[in-house]
Protein backbone atom coordinates (compact mmCIF):
# COMPACT_ATOMS: atom_id res chain seq x y z
CA UNK A 1 0.00 0.00 0.00
CA UNK A 2 2.56 2.67 0.88
CA UNK A 3 4.75 1.50 -1.97
CA UNK A 4 1.69 2.20 -4.34
CA UNK A 5 1.24 5.52 -2.84
CA UNK A 6 4.60 6.27 -3.06
CA UNK A 7 4.94 4.91 -6.53
CA UNK A 8 1.85 7.40 -7.69
CA UNK A 9 3.18 10.48 -5.51
CA UNK A 10 6.38 9.84 -7.75
CA UNK A 11 3.65 9.84 -10.55
CA UNK A 12 2.28 12.49 -9.87
CA UNK A 13 5.40 14.86 -9.26
CA UNK A 14 7.18 13.72 -12.30
CA UNK A 15 4.18 14.44 -14.46
CA UNK A 16 4.05 17.97 -12.59
CA UNK A 17 7.79 18.69 -13.47
CA UNK A 18 7.30 17.66 -16.88
CA UNK A 19 4.67 20.24 -17.50
CA UNK A 20 7.18 22.65 -16.23
CA UNK A 21 10.17 21.39 -18.21
CA UNK A 22 8.12 22.02 -21.08
CA UNK A 23 6.65 25.56 -20.11
CA UNK A 24 9.75 26.46 -19.58
CA UNK A 25 11.22 25.13 -22.75
CA UNK A 26 8.41 26.63 -24.85
CA UNK A 27 9.21 30.06 -23.35
CA UNK A 28 12.85 29.22 -23.63
CA UNK A 29 12.40 28.82 -27.49
CA UNK A 30 10.18 32.19 -28.11
CA UNK A 31 12.67 34.24 -25.99
CA UNK A 32 15.74 32.40 -27.58
CA UNK A 33 14.41 32.80 -31.27
CA UNK A 34 13.89 36.67 -30.49
CA UNK A 35 17.79 36.95 -29.34
CA UNK A 36 19.38 35.35 -32.27
CA UNK A 37 17.05 37.49 -34.74
CA UNK A 38 14.85 33.90 -36.28
CA UNK A 39 11.74 35.97 -34.77
CA UNK A 40 11.53 39.48 -35.22
CA UNK A 41 9.29 41.33 -32.14
CA UNK A 42 6.78 42.39 -35.00
CA UNK A 43 6.41 38.82 -35.92
CA UNK A 44 7.07 37.25 -32.43
CA UNK A 45 6.77 40.18 -29.43
CA UNK A 46 8.56 38.88 -26.12
CA UNK A 47 6.79 36.59 -24.07
CA UNK A 48 6.23 38.62 -21.15
CA UNK A 49 4.25 41.56 -22.98
CA UNK A 50 2.43 39.04 -24.65
CA UNK A 51 0.99 37.10 -20.88
CA UNK A 52 0.67 40.66 -19.44
CA UNK A 53 -1.88 41.15 -22.41
CA UNK A 54 -3.42 37.93 -21.40
CA UNK A 55 -4.04 39.35 -18.14
CA UNK A 56 -4.82 42.12 -19.43
CA UNK A 57 -8.11 40.81 -21.71
CA UNK A 58 -9.27 38.97 -18.95
CA UNK A 59 -10.17 42.46 -17.26
CA UNK A 60 -11.92 43.64 -20.71
CA UNK A 61 -15.74 43.21 -20.55
CA UNK A 62 -15.79 43.23 -24.43
CA UNK A 63 -13.55 40.20 -24.70
CA UNK A 64 -15.08 38.49 -21.88
CA UNK A 65 -18.66 38.98 -23.61
CA UNK A 66 -16.75 36.99 -26.53
CA UNK A 67 -16.05 33.88 -24.47
CA UNK A 68 -19.21 34.06 -22.73
CA UNK A 69 -20.52 33.72 -26.47
CA UNK A 70 -17.83 30.89 -27.42
CA UNK A 71 -18.37 29.05 -24.19
CA UNK A 72 -22.47 29.04 -24.79
CA UNK A 73 -22.36 27.55 -28.05
CA UNK A 74 -19.38 25.39 -26.84
CA UNK A 75 -21.45 23.94 -23.72
CA UNK A 76 -25.10 23.80 -26.46
CA UNK A 77 -23.33 22.18 -28.81
CA UNK A 78 -21.45 19.48 -26.51
CA UNK A 79 -24.68 18.73 -23.93
CA UNK A 80 -26.74 18.18 -27.76
CA UNK A 81 -23.77 16.41 -29.43
CA UNK A 82 -22.56 13.68 -26.86
CA UNK A 83 -25.78 12.06 -25.17
CA UNK A 84 -27.58 12.47 -28.54
CA UNK A 85 -24.66 10.71 -30.53
CA UNK A 86 -24.11 8.03 -27.52
CA UNK A 87 -28.04 7.71 -27.45
CA UNK A 88 -27.98 6.97 -31.52
CA UNK A 89 -24.73 4.95 -31.23
CA UNK A 90 -26.20 2.56 -28.95
CA UNK A 91 -29.82 2.13 -30.97
CA UNK A 92 -27.92 1.42 -33.99
CA UNK A 93 -25.32 -1.08 -32.50
CA UNK A 94 -28.55 -2.73 -30.64
CA UNK A 95 -30.27 -3.31 -33.97
CA UNK A 96 -28.14 -5.65 -36.59
CA UNK A 97 -30.85 -4.31 -39.75
CA UNK A 98 -29.38 -0.87 -38.98
CA UNK A 99 -26.02 -1.50 -37.75
CA UNK A 100 -25.58 -3.37 -41.44
CA UNK A 101 -27.39 -0.29 -42.98
CA UNK A 102 -25.73 3.17 -41.20
CA UNK A 103 -22.71 1.74 -39.62
CA UNK A 104 -20.90 1.46 -42.83
CA UNK A 105 -22.37 5.06 -44.05
CA UNK A 106 -21.06 7.59 -40.59
CA UNK A 107 -17.97 5.49 -41.20
CA UNK A 108 -17.84 7.02 -44.80
CA UNK A 109 -19.04 10.19 -43.25
CA UNK A 110 -16.36 10.63 -40.74
CA UNK A 111 -13.72 10.21 -43.39
CA UNK A 112 -14.92 13.63 -44.77
CA UNK A 113 -13.43 16.83 -43.42
CA UNK A 114 -16.35 18.49 -41.98
CA UNK A 115 -15.09 21.73 -42.67
CA UNK A 116 -16.24 21.74 -45.92
CA UNK A 117 -19.43 21.72 -44.97
CA UNK A 118 -19.12 25.50 -43.44
CA UNK A 119 -20.68 27.22 -46.49
CA UNK A 120 -23.58 25.05 -46.39
CA UNK A 121 -24.75 25.72 -43.00
CA UNK A 122 -24.19 29.10 -43.63
CA UNK A 123 -26.64 29.23 -46.30
CA UNK A 124 -28.81 26.98 -45.00
CA UNK A 125 -28.78 28.61 -41.14
CA UNK A 126 -27.42 32.58 -41.37
CA UNK A 127 -24.22 33.33 -39.19
CA UNK A 128 -26.22 32.90 -35.99
CA UNK A 129 -25.91 31.30 -32.59
CA UNK A 130 -28.01 28.25 -33.90
CA UNK A 131 -26.00 28.07 -36.45
CA UNK A 132 -22.93 27.56 -34.81
CA UNK A 133 -24.28 25.72 -32.69
CA UNK A 134 -25.35 23.13 -35.25
CA UNK A 135 -22.26 23.41 -36.95
CA UNK A 136 -20.49 22.06 -33.58
CA UNK A 137 -22.78 19.19 -33.15
CA UNK A 138 -22.57 18.01 -36.70
CA UNK A 139 -18.13 18.15 -36.40
CA UNK A 140 -18.45 16.23 -33.10
CA UNK A 141 -21.15 13.68 -33.51
CA UNK A 142 -19.20 11.07 -35.66
CA UNK A 143 -16.65 10.90 -33.45
CA UNK A 144 -18.70 10.36 -30.40
CA UNK A 145 -21.00 7.58 -32.48
CA UNK A 146 -18.13 5.60 -33.48
CA UNK A 147 -16.43 5.61 -30.00
CA UNK A 148 -20.21 4.37 -28.82
CA UNK A 149 -20.08 1.43 -31.23
CA UNK A 150 -16.49 0.27 -29.84
CA UNK A 151 -18.02 0.54 -26.38
CA UNK A 152 -20.62 -1.20 -26.66
CA UNK A 153 -17.84 -3.99 -28.70
CA UNK A 154 -15.66 -3.99 -25.46
CA UNK A 155 -18.72 -5.43 -23.51
CA UNK A 156 -17.95 -8.92 -23.09
CA UNK A 157 -20.74 -10.98 -23.30
CA UNK A 158 -19.43 -13.24 -20.66
CA UNK A 159 -19.82 -10.58 -18.35
CA UNK A 160 -23.18 -9.56 -19.31
CA UNK A 161 -24.15 -14.06 -18.75
CA UNK A 162 -22.57 -13.68 -15.34
CA UNK A 163 -25.23 -11.17 -14.77
CA UNK A 164 -28.08 -12.48 -15.87
CA UNK A 165 -26.94 -16.05 -14.34
CA UNK A 166 -27.29 -14.46 -10.98
CA UNK A 167 -30.24 -12.88 -11.46
CA UNK A 168 -29.71 -8.79 -12.73
CA UNK A 169 -32.61 -7.30 -14.35
CA UNK A 170 -32.09 -5.86 -17.93
CA UNK A 171 -31.73 -2.23 -15.95
CA UNK A 172 -28.90 -4.05 -13.39
CA UNK A 173 -27.34 -5.46 -16.26
CA UNK A 174 -27.35 -1.97 -17.92
CA UNK A 175 -25.79 -0.22 -14.79
CA UNK A 176 -23.87 -2.92 -13.43
CA UNK A 177 -22.00 -4.69 -16.25
CA UNK A 178 -22.14 -2.37 -19.75
CA UNK A 179 -21.67 1.35 -17.57
CA UNK A 180 -18.16 0.32 -16.04
CA UNK A 181 -17.05 -1.72 -19.08
CA UNK A 182 -18.00 1.12 -21.09
CA UNK A 183 -16.69 3.96 -18.80
CA UNK A 184 -13.22 4.30 -20.28
CA UNK A 185 -14.02 4.32 -24.13
CA UNK A 186 -16.53 6.64 -23.25
CA UNK A 187 -14.21 9.36 -21.36
CA UNK A 188 -12.37 9.07 -24.56
CA UNK A 189 -14.94 9.85 -26.22
CA UNK A 190 -16.03 12.95 -24.22
CA UNK A 191 -12.52 13.92 -24.57
CA UNK A 192 -12.45 13.78 -28.38
CA UNK A 193 -15.96 15.13 -28.50
CA UNK A 194 -14.60 18.66 -26.96
CA UNK A 195 -11.66 18.87 -29.56
CA UNK A 196 -13.83 18.40 -32.09
CA UNK A 197 -16.61 20.84 -30.81
CA UNK A 198 -14.04 23.62 -30.16
CA UNK A 199 -12.61 23.25 -33.53
CA UNK A 200 -15.99 23.21 -35.21
CA UNK A 201 -17.14 25.97 -33.55
CA UNK A 202 -13.87 28.09 -33.39
CA UNK A 203 -13.71 27.62 -37.24
CA UNK A 204 -17.31 28.30 -38.15
CA UNK A 205 -16.70 31.85 -35.72
CA UNK A 206 -13.62 32.57 -37.40
CA UNK A 207 -14.99 32.34 -41.25
CA UNK A 208 -18.33 34.44 -40.83
CA UNK A 209 -19.59 35.78 -37.54
CA UNK A 210 -20.54 38.99 -35.20
CA UNK A 211 -19.26 37.81 -31.79
CA UNK A 212 -17.27 34.83 -29.86
CA UNK A 213 -13.65 34.00 -29.40
CA UNK A 214 -12.56 33.02 -32.98
CA UNK A 215 -14.50 36.21 -34.50
CA UNK A 216 -12.18 37.77 -31.91
CA UNK A 217 -8.88 36.19 -33.29
CA UNK A 218 -9.35 36.29 -36.75
CA UNK A 219 -9.55 40.10 -36.32
CA UNK A 220 -6.96 40.78 -34.49
CA UNK A 221 -4.77 38.46 -37.45
CA UNK A 222 -6.15 40.60 -40.54
CA UNK A 223 -5.28 44.33 -38.24
CA UNK A 224 -2.34 42.81 -37.09
CA UNK A 225 -2.87 42.69 -33.30
CA UNK A 226 -0.35 40.03 -32.71
CA UNK A 227 0.21 40.89 -28.99
CA UNK A 228 -3.78 40.28 -28.62
CA UNK A 229 -3.30 37.35 -30.80
CA UNK A 230 -0.86 35.95 -29.18
CA UNK A 231 -3.01 35.70 -25.90
CA UNK A 232 -5.85 35.05 -27.19
CA UNK A 233 -4.22 31.68 -28.76
CA UNK A 234 -2.54 30.86 -25.17
CA UNK A 235 -5.59 31.66 -23.43
CA UNK A 236 -8.09 29.43 -25.55
CA UNK A 237 -5.12 26.61 -25.99
CA UNK A 238 -4.70 26.16 -21.57
CA UNK A 239 -8.79 25.96 -21.70
CA UNK A 240 -8.82 23.49 -23.88
CA UNK A 241 -5.79 21.37 -22.13
CA UNK A 242 -7.30 21.94 -18.81
CA UNK A 243 -10.31 20.40 -19.95
CA UNK A 244 -8.57 17.42 -21.57
CA UNK A 245 -6.20 16.87 -18.93
CA UNK A 246 -9.19 16.97 -16.43
CA UNK A 247 -11.09 14.10 -17.90
CA UNK A 248 -7.61 12.15 -18.79
CA UNK A 249 -7.26 12.09 -14.97
CA UNK A 250 -10.71 10.97 -14.56
CA UNK A 251 -10.34 8.10 -17.19
CA UNK A 252 -7.21 7.18 -15.40
CA UNK A 253 -9.43 7.04 -11.94
CA UNK A 254 -12.07 4.74 -13.78
CA UNK A 255 -9.89 2.24 -15.88
CA UNK A 256 -7.21 1.87 -12.74
CA UNK A 257 -8.65 -1.80 -13.51
CA UNK A 258 -7.45 -2.33 -17.08
CA UNK A 259 -3.59 -2.62 -16.86
CA UNK B 1 -21.99 -39.50 -0.14
CA UNK B 2 -22.48 -42.78 -1.48
CA UNK B 3 -25.99 -43.56 0.35
CA UNK B 4 -27.27 -42.81 -3.72
CA UNK B 5 -25.77 -45.69 -4.64
CA UNK B 6 -27.99 -46.54 -8.32
CA UNK B 7 -29.12 -49.74 -10.36
CA UNK B 8 -25.78 -48.66 -12.70
CA UNK B 9 -22.78 -51.79 -12.15
CA UNK B 10 -19.78 -50.00 -13.00
CA UNK B 11 -17.92 -52.76 -14.87
CA UNK B 12 -21.11 -52.94 -16.98
CA UNK B 13 -19.78 -53.69 -20.74
CA UNK B 14 -19.44 -51.00 -23.65
CA UNK B 15 -19.53 -52.80 -26.13
CA UNK B 16 -22.14 -51.03 -28.42
CA UNK B 17 -20.99 -47.09 -27.86
CA UNK B 18 -23.18 -45.81 -30.67
CA UNK B 19 -25.97 -46.98 -29.25
CA UNK B 20 -27.99 -44.82 -26.02
CA UNK B 21 -27.87 -47.39 -23.38
CA UNK B 22 -30.70 -48.16 -21.67
CA UNK B 23 -29.93 -47.15 -17.70
CA UNK B 24 -29.66 -43.61 -19.11
CA UNK B 25 -33.30 -43.86 -19.20
CA UNK B 26 -33.58 -45.67 -16.24
CA UNK B 27 -36.77 -45.12 -14.09
CA UNK B 28 -35.61 -42.14 -11.82
CA UNK B 29 -35.48 -43.03 -8.15
CA UNK B 30 -34.32 -39.74 -7.28
CA UNK B 31 -37.04 -37.17 -5.71
CA UNK B 32 -36.86 -34.22 -7.89
CA UNK B 33 -38.23 -31.92 -5.52
CA UNK B 34 -35.81 -32.36 -3.00
CA UNK B 35 -32.93 -29.53 -2.27
CA UNK B 36 -29.98 -30.73 -4.27
CA UNK B 37 -32.02 -32.79 -6.83
CA UNK B 38 -31.54 -31.97 -10.61
CA UNK B 39 -33.89 -33.68 -12.97
CA UNK B 40 -33.56 -33.18 -16.25
CA UNK B 41 -36.58 -34.90 -18.62
CA UNK B 42 -36.95 -35.26 -22.84
CA UNK B 43 -34.15 -32.34 -23.26
CA UNK B 44 -33.53 -31.56 -27.02
CA UNK B 45 -32.11 -28.31 -28.58
CA UNK B 46 -32.79 -27.43 -32.20
CA UNK B 47 -30.88 -24.08 -33.31
CA UNK B 48 -30.72 -22.48 -36.88
CA UNK B 49 -28.38 -20.33 -38.20
CA UNK B 50 -29.39 -18.46 -41.44
CA UNK B 51 -32.09 -20.75 -42.01
CA UNK B 52 -29.88 -24.18 -41.43
CA UNK B 53 -31.65 -26.12 -38.82
CA UNK B 54 -29.03 -27.94 -36.57
CA UNK B 55 -29.67 -30.29 -33.75
CA UNK B 56 -27.34 -29.77 -30.89
CA UNK B 57 -28.83 -32.32 -27.83
CA UNK B 58 -31.16 -35.05 -28.73
CA UNK B 59 -33.54 -36.29 -25.87
CA UNK B 60 -31.48 -35.73 -22.60
CA UNK B 61 -33.14 -37.65 -19.46
CA UNK B 62 -30.58 -37.21 -16.75
CA UNK B 63 -31.24 -36.94 -12.68
CA UNK B 64 -29.04 -36.52 -10.23
CA UNK B 65 -28.94 -36.89 -6.81
CA UNK B 66 -28.19 -34.19 -3.75
CA UNK B 67 -25.13 -33.79 -3.00
CA UNK B 68 -23.08 -36.10 -5.75
CA UNK B 69 -20.63 -34.83 -8.10
CA UNK B 70 -21.51 -35.60 -11.49
CA UNK B 71 -18.92 -34.58 -14.14
CA UNK B 72 -20.87 -34.53 -17.79
CA UNK B 73 -17.59 -35.32 -20.72
CA UNK B 74 -18.23 -35.93 -24.54
CA UNK B 75 -16.23 -34.23 -27.66
CA UNK B 76 -16.23 -30.78 -28.33
CA UNK B 77 -19.51 -29.67 -30.04
CA UNK B 78 -21.27 -32.24 -28.53
CA UNK B 79 -23.50 -29.70 -26.72
CA UNK B 80 -22.14 -30.19 -22.89
CA UNK B 81 -22.27 -26.92 -22.40
CA UNK B 82 -25.09 -25.95 -23.81
CA UNK B 83 -27.16 -28.59 -21.65
CA UNK B 84 -25.27 -27.06 -18.64
CA UNK B 85 -26.48 -23.46 -19.81
CA UNK B 86 -30.21 -24.85 -19.74
CA UNK B 87 -29.75 -26.64 -16.40
CA UNK B 88 -28.52 -23.21 -14.80
CA UNK B 89 -31.73 -21.59 -16.52
CA UNK B 90 -29.50 -19.18 -18.90
CA UNK B 91 -30.90 -20.61 -21.84
CA UNK B 92 -34.25 -22.51 -23.01
CA UNK B 93 -34.28 -25.83 -24.87
CA UNK B 94 -36.22 -26.09 -27.82
CA UNK B 95 -38.33 -29.36 -25.58
CA UNK B 96 -37.96 -31.00 -22.52
CA UNK B 97 -37.98 -29.55 -18.84
CA UNK B 98 -35.03 -29.13 -16.67
CA UNK B 99 -35.85 -29.35 -12.95
CA UNK B 100 -33.43 -28.02 -9.81
CA UNK B 101 -34.32 -28.72 -6.32
CA UNK B 102 -38.00 -28.56 -7.40
CA UNK B 103 -38.00 -25.31 -9.23
CA UNK B 104 -38.45 -25.34 -13.03
CA UNK B 105 -35.59 -23.52 -14.28
CA UNK B 106 -36.99 -21.43 -16.87
CA UNK B 107 -34.72 -18.40 -16.09
CA UNK B 108 -32.01 -18.56 -13.58
CA UNK B 109 -32.52 -18.44 -9.86
CA UNK B 110 -29.60 -17.80 -8.22
CA UNK B 111 -31.08 -19.07 -4.70
CA UNK B 112 -31.09 -22.76 -6.53
CA UNK B 113 -27.80 -23.26 -8.74
CA UNK B 114 -24.51 -21.17 -8.69
CA UNK B 115 -22.73 -20.94 -11.55
CA UNK B 116 -18.97 -20.98 -12.66
CA UNK B 117 -18.13 -20.20 -15.70
CA UNK B 118 -14.95 -20.48 -17.93
CA UNK B 119 -11.90 -18.40 -17.13
CA UNK B 120 -12.10 -14.66 -17.69
CA UNK B 121 -15.77 -14.09 -16.13
CA UNK B 122 -15.10 -11.99 -13.04
CA UNK B 123 -15.54 -8.30 -13.25
CA UNK B 124 -12.11 -6.62 -14.15
CA UNK B 125 -13.61 -3.59 -12.53
CA UNK B 126 -14.16 -5.35 -9.41
CA UNK B 127 -11.67 -6.25 -6.27
CA UNK B 128 -12.13 -9.98 -5.20
CA UNK B 129 -14.22 -9.21 -2.68
CA UNK B 130 -16.83 -7.23 -4.57
CA UNK B 131 -16.80 -9.70 -7.20
CA UNK B 132 -17.89 -12.29 -4.55
CA UNK B 133 -20.54 -9.71 -3.27
CA UNK B 134 -22.16 -8.94 -6.96
CA UNK B 135 -24.32 -11.49 -6.87
CA UNK B 136 -25.91 -10.06 -3.05
CA UNK B 137 -25.50 -7.15 -4.22
CA UNK B 138 -28.16 -7.23 -7.14
CA UNK B 139 -31.13 -8.64 -5.16
CA UNK B 140 -29.89 -5.71 -2.12
CA UNK B 141 -28.96 -7.24 0.98
CA UNK B 142 -27.89 -5.57 3.32
CA UNK B 143 -23.99 -4.58 2.71
CA UNK B 144 -22.86 -5.10 6.27
CA UNK B 145 -24.15 -8.88 5.56
CA UNK B 146 -23.01 -8.69 1.95
CA UNK B 147 -19.61 -8.18 3.39
CA UNK B 148 -19.26 -10.71 5.67
CA UNK B 149 -20.58 -13.29 3.15
CA UNK B 150 -18.51 -12.53 1.08
CA UNK B 151 -15.57 -12.76 3.27
CA UNK B 152 -16.74 -16.10 4.58
CA UNK B 153 -16.56 -17.77 1.21
CA UNK B 154 -13.37 -15.89 -0.04
CA UNK B 155 -11.99 -17.68 3.30
CA UNK B 156 -13.32 -21.21 2.27
CA UNK B 157 -11.76 -21.00 -0.99
CA UNK B 158 -8.51 -20.05 0.80
CA UNK B 159 -8.60 -16.16 -0.32
CA UNK B 160 -8.10 -14.73 3.04
CA UNK B 161 -6.26 -11.61 2.43
CA UNK B 162 -6.97 -11.10 -1.04
CA UNK B 163 -9.84 -9.26 -0.74
CA UNK B 164 -9.13 -6.38 -1.90
CA UNK B 165 -6.83 -7.63 -4.98
CA UNK B 166 -8.30 -7.11 -8.65
CA UNK B 167 -8.62 -9.75 -11.02
CA UNK B 168 -5.85 -8.79 -12.78
CA UNK B 169 -3.48 -8.75 -9.82
CA UNK B 170 -4.44 -12.34 -9.49
CA UNK B 171 -3.37 -15.55 -10.87
CA UNK B 172 -5.90 -17.93 -13.11
CA UNK B 173 -6.20 -20.34 -10.66
CA UNK B 174 -7.28 -17.69 -7.65
CA UNK B 175 -9.58 -16.04 -10.26
CA UNK B 176 -11.21 -19.36 -10.43
CA UNK B 177 -11.58 -19.33 -6.41
CA UNK B 178 -12.80 -16.36 -6.69
CA UNK B 179 -15.72 -17.71 -9.47
CA UNK B 180 -16.24 -20.79 -6.87
CA UNK B 181 -16.90 -18.20 -3.86
CA UNK B 182 -18.72 -16.45 -6.23
CA UNK B 183 -21.16 -18.95 -7.00
CA UNK B 184 -21.40 -20.26 -3.66
CA UNK B 185 -22.24 -17.06 -2.14
CA UNK B 186 -26.08 -17.55 -2.73
CA UNK B 187 -25.89 -20.60 -0.38
CA UNK B 188 -27.37 -22.43 -3.72
CA UNK B 189 -27.42 -26.40 -3.17
CA UNK B 190 -26.26 -27.18 -6.57
CA UNK B 191 -23.62 -25.96 -8.11
CA UNK B 192 -22.74 -25.80 -11.75
CA UNK B 193 -19.32 -25.50 -13.49
CA UNK B 194 -18.80 -24.97 -17.50
CA UNK B 195 -14.90 -25.92 -17.98
CA UNK B 196 -13.72 -24.60 -14.65
CA UNK B 197 -10.19 -25.27 -15.46
CA UNK B 198 -9.72 -25.65 -18.96
CA UNK B 199 -7.28 -22.68 -19.28
CA UNK B 200 -5.32 -23.07 -16.10
CA UNK B 201 -1.68 -25.27 -16.61
CA UNK B 202 -1.57 -28.97 -15.40
CA UNK B 203 -0.18 -28.33 -11.82
CA UNK B 204 -2.70 -25.99 -11.13
CA UNK B 205 -5.41 -27.78 -12.61
CA UNK B 206 -4.86 -30.73 -10.31
CA UNK B 207 -5.02 -28.70 -7.23
CA UNK B 208 -7.92 -26.77 -8.38
CA UNK B 209 -9.55 -30.13 -8.53
CA UNK B 210 -8.44 -31.10 -4.99
CA UNK B 211 -9.71 -27.70 -3.50
CA UNK B 212 -13.37 -27.84 -5.27
CA UNK B 213 -13.49 -31.75 -4.43
CA UNK B 214 -12.27 -29.99 -0.19
CA UNK B 215 -15.22 -27.77 -1.02
CA UNK B 216 -17.69 -29.57 -1.79
CA UNK B 217 -16.88 -32.11 0.84
CA UNK B 218 -17.31 -29.33 2.90
CA UNK B 219 -20.61 -27.79 2.08
CA UNK B 220 -22.43 -31.04 0.47
CA UNK B 221 -23.60 -29.56 -2.73
CA UNK B 222 -24.44 -31.32 -5.64
CA UNK B 223 -22.29 -30.28 -8.01
CA UNK B 224 -22.41 -30.73 -12.10
CA UNK B 225 -19.41 -30.01 -13.44
CA UNK B 226 -18.56 -30.05 -17.50
CA UNK B 227 -15.18 -31.17 -18.51
CA UNK B 228 -13.24 -32.18 -22.12
CA UNK B 229 -10.20 -34.07 -19.47
CA UNK B 230 -11.24 -37.48 -19.31
CA UNK B 231 -8.72 -37.62 -16.27
CA UNK B 232 -10.14 -34.39 -14.61
CA UNK B 233 -13.86 -36.42 -15.49
CA UNK B 234 -12.36 -39.50 -13.56
CA UNK B 235 -10.09 -37.95 -10.64
CA UNK B 236 -13.78 -36.08 -9.52
CA UNK B 237 -16.43 -37.43 -10.36
CA UNK B 238 -19.08 -39.46 -8.38
CA UNK B 239 -20.90 -40.58 -11.58
CA UNK B 240 -19.77 -39.54 -15.36
CA UNK B 241 -22.17 -38.57 -18.04
CA UNK B 242 -20.59 -38.94 -21.41
CA UNK B 243 -22.16 -37.52 -24.59
CA UNK B 244 -22.03 -38.52 -27.78
CA UNK B 245 -21.16 -36.10 -30.75
CA UNK B 246 -23.59 -33.69 -32.14
CA UNK B 247 -26.61 -34.14 -31.36
CA UNK B 248 -25.72 -34.45 -28.60
CA UNK B 249 -27.12 -37.62 -26.79
CA UNK B 250 -26.05 -39.24 -23.19
CA UNK B 251 -24.39 -42.79 -24.53
CA UNK B 252 -23.19 -44.16 -20.78
CA UNK B 253 -23.25 -43.11 -17.40
CA UNK B 254 -20.28 -44.55 -15.57
CA UNK B 255 -20.51 -45.23 -11.48
CA UNK B 256 -16.88 -44.20 -10.23
CA UNK B 257 -15.95 -46.13 -7.35
CA UNK B 258 -12.20 -44.81 -6.65
CA UNK B 259 -13.28 -44.26 -2.62
CA UNK B 260 -12.87 -40.59 -1.40
CA UNK B 261 -10.86 -38.71 -0.43
CA UNK B 262 -9.36 -39.03 -3.91
CA UNK B 263 -5.61 -39.06 -4.01
CA UNK B 264 -3.12 -38.10 -7.25
CA UNK B 265 -1.71 -41.76 -6.63
CA UNK B 266 -5.23 -43.14 -7.75
CA UNK B 267 -4.34 -41.66 -11.00
CA UNK B 268 -2.00 -44.29 -11.56
CA UNK B 269 -4.05 -47.31 -10.49
CA UNK B 270 -5.30 -50.02 -12.45
CA UNK B 271 -9.05 -49.17 -11.57
CA UNK B 272 -8.67 -45.04 -12.53
CA UNK B 273 -6.42 -46.66 -16.25
CA UNK B 274 -9.78 -48.61 -16.92
CA UNK B 275 -12.28 -46.01 -16.09
CA UNK B 276 -10.41 -43.27 -18.38
CA UNK B 277 -9.87 -46.04 -21.59
CA UNK B 278 -13.93 -46.62 -20.85
CA UNK B 279 -14.67 -43.18 -21.35
CA UNK B 280 -12.13 -42.82 -24.41
CA UNK B 281 -13.38 -45.43 -26.44
CA UNK B 282 -17.01 -44.22 -26.37
CA UNK B 283 -15.54 -40.53 -27.43
CA UNK B 284 -12.99 -41.64 -29.47
CA UNK B 285 -15.77 -44.13 -31.53
CA UNK B 286 -18.06 -40.79 -31.68
CA UNK B 287 -14.80 -38.92 -33.32
CA UNK B 288 -14.30 -41.08 -35.80
CA UNK B 289 -18.26 -41.73 -37.18
CA UNK B 290 -18.02 -37.71 -36.76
Amino acid sequence: MAAAFRRSAARRLGGLLSWIGLIGAVAAAWQASLWFGVMTPELLPPIGEVLATAFSLLGRPAFLASVGVTLAEVLVAFVIAVPLGVALGFAISESRYWSAILKPIVFLVFSIPKTIFLPMFILAFGINFGQKVGFGVFSTIFIVLISSFSALDSVKSDHVRVARAYGASPWQIAWRVYMPAMAPILLEAVRLAMIFNLTGILLAEMYASRAGLGQLIASWGENYMLKELLAGILLIAAAAILFNEAVRWFEARCEHWRS
Amino acid sequence: MSTMARGTTPGSPASAPAVPRSEAKAPLRIVASAPGAVSVTGVSHTYDVSGRVTKALEDIDLAIAPGRFVVIVGPSGCGKSSLLMMMTGLTKPTAGTIVCSGRPMTEPDPDVVGVVFQEASLYPWLTAQDNVEFPLSLRRVPKAERATRAREKLALVGLQGFEDRYPHELSGGMKQRVSIARGLVQNPSILMLDEPFAALDEQTRITMGDELLRIWAETGKTVVFVTHSLSEAAYLADEIVVMSARPGRIIDRIEVTLPRPRTYEMMSTPHFAELRERIWRQIRHQVSEG
